[in-house]
């Protein structure tokens, strides 16, 4: 997402104040910190924070979004200013698309076959190439987004298999699971994907799309933004998985990390500064994008990819979902 | 969709910049906000000439008029441009509409220093008609118009819309 204003992550429990058109975060045992309005982008809050009402018109004027992420780490959800940069025009189109069973099954076919050609690209390109070839002939066959989905679970259930083996054994994940998640292999891939969740809504929030027209997952069945799931679906591994098995082979991931009890996991305070440390930075990542001939950070490709599916909805220009390219 | 009375300054410089980001423009593709280049504008804008007031004329809004009746519009490029020059030529139509008998345009580049005058001719008010007609046929049209040649896109907020692959 261009431009000079960046994200702003909380990493410790802190009060946000409004002083004239800035802000100032007080933190508990620290200074404040002052930042001036025009700097931020949007605020992703890992820890406690408390907000009032002069900060949030402050925010809001300016399109700044604020999101939460829970005490377990899962996304908990967001202050959202207004939608100023929808366009009628560009949601009829979306939700005439949507409607369209052929057109919808089409990109939801494509979010599918990318997703898994990502998780196959981060995991074992060999291991996963008979599942992946599997699904690829499911999805080609399926005729509703609930088969679509159910051959991309299969396709996870091989993965997550796979990523096991690769992973020391007590991060190992035995299987995912969430809300809250088992163990901690679960919990770090939980509060990964609610960070990216909560970046991919910044990104629809800028562009014109209605961030709950969705085309795999039903549309607004849930309370959450289902064209934000939709979308998060190639760029979860991108980061989630990929960082993982990174972090496990660095041996930067320790058992301290994280806080277990009998039946659940989470990221203690040392492990979630850490790994929000690391997510943050990978964002800031860039790579040099062909057709744009520049070179654009891990972030901005949420929002570029947005952008592409308006393309398609508004003009018909054909949507290829984001796949690894390098 | 917009009709004769809603076509403003922005809808005038696009058609002669790009029709294709007139199309989307009036669809509300609206990606200014996050563009550097349009918000070093925005503080070129706000930090000349602030001795003056602008004019709003609903869907027009011009820097300023001085007491010969000369529009005058500030730009931060330092290149003149037609789409400057049809803008100002807009502005002078739209203020004739309202009964203020403009002269012409000034048009002002503060980063170079220069300022170009073009006075509001019979010509240049059938030009401006002429204009006023073509936004409408490029925004009402149901298929958007091609891209310009990648090279021309340098520094448009829509690049990132229109290039994405």
């Amino acid at each position: 997402m261009p431009t000079a204003a960046r994200t702003y992550w909380l990493t410790s429990p802190c009060r946000i104040r409004r002083k004239d058109q800035s802000l100032i975060i007080e933190r508990e045992n620290a200074d404040n910190v002052h930042i001036p309005i025009t700097d931020v982008r949007d605020i992703v809050a890992c820890a406690e924070v408390d907000i009032n009402t002069s900060v949030v018109s402050l925010l809001n004027r300016h399109r700044i979004n604020v999101h939460l992420l829970s005490y377990y780490g899962d996304y908990a959800g967001s202050l959202l200013t207004s939608e100023t940069s929808t366009s009628g025009e560009t949601v009829l189109a979306q939700a005439r698309t949507a409607e369209d069973p052929k057109a919808s099954m089409e990109i939801a076919r494509s979010i599918v076959d990318s997703c898994a050609f990502n998780v196959r690209r981060v995991v074992d390109r060999k291991l996963l190439a008979r599942p992946y070839k599997v699904l690829q002939e499911s999805i080609g066959g399926a005729r509703s987004p609930e088969q679509l989905m159910g051959a991309e679970g299969t396709f996870r259930r091989s993965a997550w298999e796979v990523v096991d083996t690769k992973l020391p054994d007590w991060l190992q994940l035995g299987g995912r699971s969430r809300r809250p998640p088992k163990n901690a292999g679960n919990a770090f891939i939980s509060y990964v994907n609610g960070i990216t969740y909560a970046r991919l809504l910044t990104a629809v929030r800028l562009t014109p799309l209605h961030s709950g027209i969705a085309f795999l997952h039903s549309s607004m069945e849930r309370q959450r933004h289902s064209l934000v799931l939709d979308l998060s679906e190639m760029f979860k591994p991108l980061f989630a998985e990929r960082l993982m098995l990174r972090m496990a082979g660095r041996n930067q991931l320790k058992e301290h990390h994280f806080d277990r009890e009998s039946n659940q996991a989470m990221l203690a305070e040392a492990g979630r500064k850490l790994v929000v440390q690391t997510v943050r930075d990978e964002f800031a990542v860039t790579v040099a994008h062909r057709s744009l001939g520049r070179s654009v950070a891990y972030d901005e490709l949420l929002y570029l990819d947005a952008l592409a599916l308006t393309r398609h909805c508004l003009e018909g220009a054909p949507y290829k979902p984001f796949r690894i390219w390098w | 969709m917009i009709d004769a009375e809603d076509v403003g300054g922005v809808h005038i410089k696009y058609l002669y910049h790009c029709r294709r980001q007139l199309w989307l423009y009036v669809r509300g593709i609206r990606p200014e906000h996050l563009s550097a280049t349009v918000q070093l504008g925005e503080a070129v804008h706000d930090a000349s000439y602030t001795r003056n007031t602008p004019v709003d004329l609903e869907a027009a809004r011009l820097d300023f008029i001085d007491g010969a009746h000369w529009v005058h519009e500030i730009k931060s490029s330092s290149r003149p441009s037609p789409a400057d020059q049809a803008q100002g030529r807009h502005y002078c139509h739209r203020l004739r509409r309202v009964g203020i008998e403009a002269q012409g345009a000034v048009l002002h580049y503060p980063k170079t220093r220069r300022t170009q005058r073009f006075p509001y001719t019979p010509q240049a008010e059938a030009q401006a008609e002429a204009d006023i007609a073509e936004v409408l046929a490029v925004a009402t049209s149901p298929a958007s118009p091609d891209r310009l040649a990648r090279s021309a896109c340098r520094g448009c907020s829509f690049t990132d819309y229109c290039w994405t692959e």
